[in-house]
Order: structure tokens, then sequence, then C-alpha cells
């Protein structure tokens, strides 16, 4: 094998190998560009906008007065030290106190450095608080809820139906917020247990959710995308893998949305199904590791692509597997936690199912929804997000959910678009 | 007692009947007894740096734990349990057990050499601090030896928010260790503060004016009233959640109309100041090591003691800063945000003074300096973040992200513990007698300052690219893998370091070079005295003349001999140094508050058997510590005088001495 690079010295070698490493750990060498999914300096909106302009001006005025002060303490350092050992035992210098001018001089430009850091700080303070006076009334209101350790986002405004009766109710979904994009959307920040905190970097600033405390804030996506929020307050056991999405979408598209998700749980009209049938072998899903990632650099390429690809039935559909895994998503009990609208499972204690289909992820933001990572999430949710309350129902009521189980109920959540 | 030592022993009370054995004062100078009984501060102050550094090795171990899980996305070295009481661990005891007594131990060691006194002014109170703070840092830690799945050490975070802190969120007992772990801590440092405000106001010896106190003198004062002043928010709170978590009260209890946020408020109130209780005692020792390696006085000495004084003060009025999430609205945000601004001026005061120290100097550039300005280089870059979080609309992105992570590690160990460093080399001639090696003292330098760097510096990208603190897992698509894998990397060096700075030290306190005194060439009271100190400290007690006592003592010789000779004749007169006896019943009153802990922590509160061990146990805590505070104030408080020969040796310690 010819040898590329004859020439380099043994730490440009080193330095090869250690670029090598970290291009091994990841491939982000670029991380000084900060312009990650939770980026707060490649921001989306006008919110995180303003507060990075105050960041900047709190960088620049800091940088300023750091090379100052530094080069004066580095020449003073340099300039005053003592050369060698004779110097070192030399008669001492003179012996001043200090001089308080110079003191008073630097007081008053530390104070001045200040009022500029001090006056966009207080300009922004007023204006990511609330939706601008003249926007308020155009603006979007969404409550959103945190639980240990996911997010429920309720719609007040919208109404969905709740059976074929035609009883309504505010809209519910969980994990993944939809907003319509251009628009203020005021945010009521609510908590049914611990404090958690809501946060999309690229949007807005967090704001703590916090029990009996009426807390809100205010964001807006400037084009429609997709953007990565995270729980950003310590919240207990799995208080790392409790993220969610935002979805921005324009508001044609918006509105079609909303229209699907006040409708019923979609139902894949089935042939009655055999009970007595024999049920394919299923061949038992691979092991994961504890937190393996449940994420694709695909997806990543152009989530909002991906994420819409989810509103749509998925491609050969089972429909005997679909209503199989239908009556057992009641007969194993998820019903009790969980709501389908229209297919008779109301519980409210977990996120609302009714269209879980049509998310891009699962589990709080945390593994992507598809077959396999909904299938792992479904054997052992312990081991995805340790401590949670599905394992808790597993414990408790000796619920197991065996590979044919597993594929079936897969193909139900699939199926509700 | 022999009848040779009575003569040396002249107390008054010996003169009327024997007491009963039980009272009689303890002898023993070594051996366990000795350090058991010892109220001298200088043993004292030893003991807690001892402590001290036991904890801040196992701090550090939990951090290269910590570091090692995030080395690499979804990285599965640490369950998240573990991971959480790691962190929570890692803070609470960095904090509480390992830089406050660190700083403790100088205030003991230090601050009675630099005023000229023989000792502080309660030296059984000072034993007792000592005592009680172990007892706290026994309950602290005392979850890691018991089973994970009822008790295990503390996991709610060092803050303990509530209401993820309650009995329905964390039924197990780690939350009862760390709330009685704290409130014992709380105990040692008040009691121990109000000995030093009483030993500073007291017992300075004459010319000592306030406003020739060793800046290092004034930071203790300062942090003291800081201690007695901000510790009674958090006592006030940790008892309300103890009783929410015992007796179904609903201060912080949301179904029983608690307000969570109280928590918040009221810890904070005590956290805010506690930053400044961590980086006051690091600027005094810095103000003490610059003026000695830069051989002039300190620039702007009333300058520097008012800025600390100030920093104290507005210390007290910017809490909510660590709130500015909470939807406190917008005046209260702005008033924080002006305030914690305000803050920069006296800050950055000092840092002129420092530079201002250096200017015109005959900069020595040994190891101890060397730690002092590269804690000035990284607490001025902590200072420049802590500015970036004043501005509150930034601060909501930064906010519990890795910036946040970056900010305070480089003033607490940019700061802090540099400072802390720094002051073991500058005293540890001093204290031992013995000096650290040049050459290794500035290799472990170097080594710490670069993994310091190699470590933290990345942290403020990973939080303004959005990576959330006490995260147990990240997944690889975020941006943060390399960031994360160079910090893990600058970890090991950091730790490489501090093990050469240690290893050093141990090495250097058995064998290391033995060097005269003054070895420095120093400017204050501490270095006019022997290496290691005598027990009584100052042969004669000095006379102060100038701001700078030493200093100036070593330029007008003729003047301060006569002087003291003349002091040393008008003590023999009043009947030799007087010396405080030991005393074995802090320790037993800190025995007793351990059990009492152990007792309200480790057993359930519910019926049989539960509440009849705890209770049970509790009261036998109380009782021992009943027991000592009893003997505590009848043994009384008398002391003995000691008597010197030529060489400064106390003529009493040698058994066959006549007089």
């Amino acid at each position: 094998m010819p040898n590329f690079f004859p020439n380099l010295a043994r730490g440009g070698r080193a330095l090869a190998a250690l670029a090598g490493l970290l291009l091994l750990s990841g491939c982000d060498v670029n991380f000084w560009r900060m312009d990650g999914h939770q980026s707060t300096i490649v921001v989306a909106g006008p919110v995180a906008r303003e507060q990075l302009h105050v960041f900047y001006v709190t960088v620049w005025v800091t940088l300023f007065i750091f090379v100052v002060v530094g080069a004066v303490l580095a020449y003073a350092t340099f300039k005053f030290r003592a050369r060698n050992e004779v110097d070192e035992h030399a008669e001492p210098p003179p012996q001043g106190h200090g001089n308080p001018f110079i003191e008073l001089g630097l007081i008053g430009a530390s104070v001045l450095a200040l009022v500029i850091i001090a006056v966009p700080t207080l300009s922004a303070i007023w204006s990511t608080h609330d939706v601008p006076e003249a926007e308020r009334k155009n603006a979007y209101e969404i409550t959103a809820t945190g639980y240990q350790w996911w997010f429920r986002f309720e719609y007040p405004a919208e109404l969905a139906a709740l059976d074929a009766a035609g009883a309504k109710a505010p809209l519910v979904t969980g994990n993944e917020l939809v907003i319509p994009a251009g628009r203020p959307v005021r945010i009521h920040l609510r908590t049914v247990d611990v404090i958690h905190s809501f946060w999309v970097p690229k949007l807005a600033g967090k704001v703590d959710m916090i029990p009996n405390r009426a807390n809100f804030l205010w964001l807006q996506a400037d084009q429609p995308g997709y953007f990565w929020g995270q729980c950003a307050e310590y919240c207990g056991d799995s208080h790392a893998v409790m993220r969610f999405r935002v979805i921005a979408l324009a508001e044609k598209e918006f509105s079609a949305w909303l229209e699907q998700q006040e409708s019923t749980a979609r139902t894949v009209t089935a042939p009655v199904a055999d009970a007595a049938a024999p049920r394919p072998q299923v061949a038992a899903l691979r092991s994961f590791r504890q937190n393996e990632s449940g994420v694709s650099a695909k997806f990543d390429l152009d989530p909002l692509a991906g994420w819409q690809a989810k509103q749509l039935p998925e491609a050969n559909e089972n429909a005997a597997l679909i209503g199989q895994g239908r009556q057992l998503f009641a007969a194993k009990t998820c019903s009790a936690c969980h709501t389908v609208r229209g297919h008779g499972a109301m519980g409210v204690q977990g996120p609302d199912l009714t269209h879980v289909g049509a998310r891009s992820t699962i589990a709080a933001g945390l593994i992507e929804n598809n077959a396999e990572q909904l299938r792992r999430w479904i054997r052992d949710p312990e081991s995805v997000k340790p401590g949670n309350k599905m394992a808790k129902a597993y414990r408790e009521n000796k619920i197991s959910v065996s590979d044919e189980e597993q594929v079936a109920i897969v193909a139900y959540l699939e199926s509700l678009k | 007692m022999d009848a040779s030592a009575k003569t040396a022993y002249l107390t008054k009370e010996e003169l009327a009947p024997a007491k009963p054995k039980l009272l009689s004062h303890p002898s023993a100078k070594t051996g366990l007894m000795g350090w058991l009984t010892t109220v001298d501060h200088k043993k004292i102050g030893f003991l807690y740096g001892f402590f001290a550094l036991i904890f801040f090795l196992v701090g550090g171990f939990e951090a290269l734990l910590i570091r090692t899980q995030l080395m690499v996305p979804n990285n599965d070295v640490l369950t998240a349990q573990q991971y959480n009481t790691l962190f929570t661990m890692h803070g609470t005891t960095m904090i509480f057990l390992a830089v406050m007594p660190l700083s403790s131990a100088f205030f003991n060691f230090i601050m009675p050499l630099q005023i000229g006194a023989r000792d502080v002014a309660f030296p059984r109170l000072n034993a007792f601090s000592l005592w009680t703070f172990v007892a706290g840092a026994i309950i602290l830690n005392i979850g890691w030896f018991l089973p994970t799945a009822t008790h295990g050490a503390p996991d709610g975070g060092w803050f303990g928010y509530a209401p993820l802190t309650s009995k329905q969120f964390i039924p197990k007992h780690s939350i009862d260790y760390w709330v009685m772990g704290i409130q014992l801590l709380g105990v040692a440092s008040i009691a121990a503060s109000l000995n030093f405000i009483v030993t500073i106001i007291n017992l300075r010896a004459p010319g000592m004016t306030m406003m020739r106190l060793p800046v290092f003198v004034w930071m203790t004062l300062i942090t003291s009233f800081l201690i007695i002043l901000s510790f009674p928010a958090i006592t006030i709170a940790l008892v309300e959640l103890m009783m929410d978590r015992n007796f179904q009260t609903s201060f912080f209890e949301v179904s029983g109309g608690g307000m969570p946020i109280l928590w918040q408020h009221l810890f904070w109130v005590f956290g805010h100041p506690e930053v400044y209780i961590l980086i006051l005692p690091a600027m005094g020792i810095i103000s003490e090591i610059l003026p000695t390696f830069a051989r002039k006085p300190l620039f702007g000495y009333p300058i520097v003691v008012f800025s600390g004084a100030c920093i104290g003060f507005l210390g007290f009025a910017v809490w909510s800063h660590h709130m500015f999430t909470t939807g406190l609205g917008t005046v209260a945000t702005a008033a924080f945000s002006l305030a914690t601004m305000a803050i920069a001026v006296p800050t950055g005061v000092k840092i002129f003074n420092w530079i201002g120290t250096l200017w015109g100097g005959h900069i020595v550039m040994r190891t101890p300096m060397l730690f002092a300005l590269g804690f000035v280089w990284m607490f001025m870059m902590g200072g420049m973040s802590g500015i970036m979080h004043a501005a509150a609309p930034a601060d909501s992105q930064q906010q519990d992200s890795y910036f946040v992570i970056a900010h305070f590690h480089y003033v607490l160990i940019g700061g802090s513990i540099f400072a802390l460093l720094a002051g073991l080399h500058y005293w540890f001639p001093l204290m031992f007698g013995r000096k650290v090696s040049e050459f290794w003292g500035k290799l472990s330098f170097w080594v710490i300052f670069v993994g310091f760097n190699v470590t933290f510096f990345p942290m403020h990208f990973l939080g303004l690219n959005g990576m959330p603190r006490r995260t147990f897992t990240y997944d690889p698509n975020l941006g943060w893998n390399t960031a994360n894998f160079i910090a893990t990397m600058g970890s090991y060096v950091l730790g490489v370091g501090m093990f050469i700075y240690f290893a050093v030290l141990t090495y250097t306190f058995f064998k290391g070079e033995r060097v005269k005194k003054d070895y420095w060439d120093g400017r204050t009271l501490e270095w006019s005295i022997d290496n290691p100190p005598p027990e009584y400290n100052f042969r004669v007690i000095p006379t102060v003349h100038a701001r700078d006592g030493w200093w100036y003592e070593k330029h007008h010789r003729a003047e301060i001999e006569k002087e003291k000779s003349a002091h040393a004749q008008a003590e023999e007169e009043h009947g030799g140094i007087h010396m405080p006896f030991g005393s074995i019943w802090p320790f037993v009153t800190s025995v007793g508050l351990l059990v009492g802990a152990v007792g309200i922590t480790y057993f359930d509160s519910d019926w049989s058997p539960g509440i009849h061990a705890k209770l049970g146990v509790s009261l036998v805590g109380g009782g021992i510590m009943f027991i000592g505070i009893y003997f505590w104030s009848l043994e009384g408080n008398e002391g003995y005088h000691l008597h010197l020969d030529q060489d400064g040796r106390p003529i009493a310690d040698e058994p066959h001495a006549k007089h």
C-alpha cells in the first residue's frame, strides 16, 4: 500500500489519528458551527432570533472586555516577571498602594459596558414575553401539559369527534405539536406531576411547566418546518428521553391536518376475524442495546417530508392483522390508559393514540415511528424509557405481549393515520 | 498529672477540690484521642482539609463516571438511575463536602494566624462544627451502601426541586438522606461562621484594625456573614420538605394546595449567596498570593475589601436569576437581570486590582502564583459567560443547558478550586514545614489547566447547540458527538492532573524538602511564626503597625524586637500563655446528632415497626446529644497556662522540667 503521507511529522500523524477518531465518533467535526437540530444559533423564528440578538450583544461586549483586560494582564505578567534567580532576590519594587482615579475610571467603564448590554436586554424581556400587541388577536392558542415523561397537546379551539354519535371535545394529541407557520402561537404550559420545561431551541427559549402556576410562552415559525424539542428541567428517571417535535405547516396544510385529526380513528375494514384461525409464525425482534438510538440519518435528510409521508396509509396493509391488533389493544388493557377516539378506548393516563400512525416519532420524540421501533417499545418499554408508567402497568398487571401479538398491535397502531 | 506538671498548669480551679473523673479535662495531644478531643484550630483545620480532599476525590470520581457515560451517544455504561444519582451527588459533594470544607480548612488554619490570635474564640464550638460536618457527610453518603430500591444515595438533583422530591415521586429514603445531610452541614457551617465572626471581631492582635486585616480575613468575615444569613432559608425549606415527606403537610405538596415554586425561592435565596460562599474565600486567597509573589502590596486594598462586601450584599438580591424560566413576569425578570449585571462591577473591580497588583511588581513565578494567575484568567472567562446569563432573554436559551455547565465550572473549578489548590501550595510550607517540588507543582498545574479547558470549553458549544443538562443519553444526530468526546478526553487529562497534584502533595507531606520559616518572603502575620506552627501560635502576641504587618516587622526589626520583649515579660507576669483545654463533648454531641439523623432518615414512618424504630433511634440520638451538651457546659471553659523556654518549647511538655 503506497504511503500517501510520507512527509508528515509524527505530530501531524497524531493529529490525523485524532481527527480520524473524532470522525468515527460521529462525523460532526464542525461542532463549532452549532447548527444542529436543537441549535440556539441557527434559529427559525422571531422569538429565538430576538434572544439570539441579545446573546450576540453580550458576546461582543464581553469579548471586547476580555481581549482588552486579557492583553493588559498578559503584558503585566510578562513585563514585570523576575527574569532570573538574582532578579527574584533583588530589592522589592516600590510598595505602591493603588490609585483611586484609575479605579474610578475603570468602574465607570464597566458600568458603561453593562448599559450597552442592559438596553437590548430590557427591550427583549418585554418583546419575548408575550405576542406583540398588534398580533395578539391573530395568535393561535394551544395548551401543552407535561407528564412523566411525555407531552400532551390540546387545541382548545378545535373540536374533535369522540364517537360516531357526534359527541365532541377539544382536540388532543401527544408528543408532536403541529402549529401553523408564520403565525404567532401562544402555548399555555401545564403539568400534572413534577416540573417540566418546554424548549424548542430553534423557535424560542424555554419556559417551565410548574404545578399551580399558569405559565405560557409564545413562539412563531417563519417557514413550514420540522423542529426538535426537549424537556429542559430535571423531572426524574427518564428526563433525558423526554423529548418532542414541533411541525410547522402552511395555513392550508394546517387546516387539512386539523380536519384529519378531528375525525375519529381510522378503521380498516377487515373480514370478520376468525379467532380459531392459526396465526402466522412471527420471528422474534432482534435485541436492542440499552439506550440504543432509534433515529436514522435518512429521516434527518428531509424530516418534514418524512412526517408528511406518515400521514398516508401504509402500503399493503394487512386488514386481518390490524383487526387482531385492535382486539388485542383492548384485551391487553392498553385502552385503560390510552384514548383511541371511535374505537372505544378512553384512557387518559398516556398519550392519545387516535392518530398515532400519522406521527413521525413515538415514546415522546425518542424513537422513529416505524414497525421495528414501535415493536421494540411495545415489547419492553422499560428498556427504552426507564421508570415509565407503561412498564409499571405491565409489571403490576402481569401483561406480556408475545411476538405475534406485538406484530398485530403494531399493525393496528400504524394503521391509525 | 504528676507534681512537676502541676507547677506548669497553673489554673486556679486546681486549687479547688478535684473534679469528678468524667469532668476532668483530656490531655492527650497525640493518637486517636488527641484528634477527637482537640480544640486546636490548626488540627481542626487540618481535619477539615483532610476530609474535604477525600470528598473532592470522591466527587471527582463521580464526575469521571458522568463524563464516561457521555463520551459517545447512546452509551450504556450507567443506567438512568445511576446517572441521576451520580450528578446529584457530584454537585452536592463538590459544593458541601469539598469546596466549602476546604475553604473552612483555610479559615481555621490561617485566619487566626493572620490576625495574631492563639485560637478561635470558641475552640470547643469549632470542634463541634468539624464533627457535625463529618456527621452530615456520612448521612449524605450513607445511601451508597444501602439497597437502591428502598434507600440509595440522593437522586433528586443538588437543587432538589419540589415536587419531584416528594414521597409521591421519590418514595425511597434517598431524599431523606439528602435533607438531613444538608441540614447537619448547615448546623456545622452556621456554628463555624459565628465562631469566625466573633474571632475576627474580638481576637485581633493590638494594632490590627479592621482596615489592616489581610484580605483573606475580610473574605472569611464576609463569607461567614453570608453563611449565617443564607443558611436559615435552606434550613426552613428542608424542614418543610421533611414535614411534607414524613408528616403529610402540604408546603410543596400540590394535592394539598402547596406551592412548588416556593421551594425554588427558598432554595435560591440560600443557593445564590452560596455561590459567593464558594468564591469569596478563593478571592481572598488570590488577594494574598498575588502581593506575595509580585512583592508589592495589594493594589487598592480598600476597594478590594469594599467590593467583596458589595458582592456579598448584592448576592442576596439576585437569587431569581436562577429562575428566569419559571415565569416571573417582565418586571421581576428585568429587576433581577439588572441586579445580576450590577454584580459584574465589583467583580470586575477585583480583577482590575489584581492586575494593578502585578503592575510594577517583581513577579516570582512559583507554583502558587501559576495557580493564582490561572485563577484570574479562568475566573474572567466564567465571569463573562455569567454576564451572558444575566441578560434574561439570552438566558432562556442557556438555562439548564451545557452552556450553564461550562459557566459554573469555569467559576467553580477555574475559580474556587484553582484558588484552593494555589492556597494549598502557598501555605503548605507554613502548615507542615515542607515544600512541594516546583517541577512537579508546575507540571500538575499545566496538566490541570489544559485538562480543565479541554473538558469545559467545548461545553459552551454544546449548550448553544441545545444540549440540556442532567441527561444520561443523547442521540447521534444532534451535532453533540465530537464536543462530548473531546470533553470526556479532557476530563481524563484533568483527572491525571489532579492525581499528580495530590500524589505530589502526599509525598511532600511525608518526605518533602524541609524549609525555614517565611519561605515565600510573605507579608502577613502567619509568616512570622515557625513552621509547622507551635500549638500556641505566637510566642508573643504581635503588635501590628501596618497593613502588611509582617512585611513592616521585617523592615523595622530593632523597634519590633524591643516591643516584643516588653510584651513577653508582661504576659509572663500574667501567668504565661493561656491555652484552652481539649474536650471530648463536642464530639459526643455530634455523634448524638448523627445517631438522631440516622433514626429520622433510615426508618419508615408507617406503623410498626417503622415508627417505633424511628422514634427509638432518634430519641437515643437526642439523648446522646443532650448528654454531650450537658457535660460540655459542666466541664467549664477554663484553660491552662503554658511557659516557654528559650527556644519556644513549652516547658510543661517536658516530663522532668523543673520550673
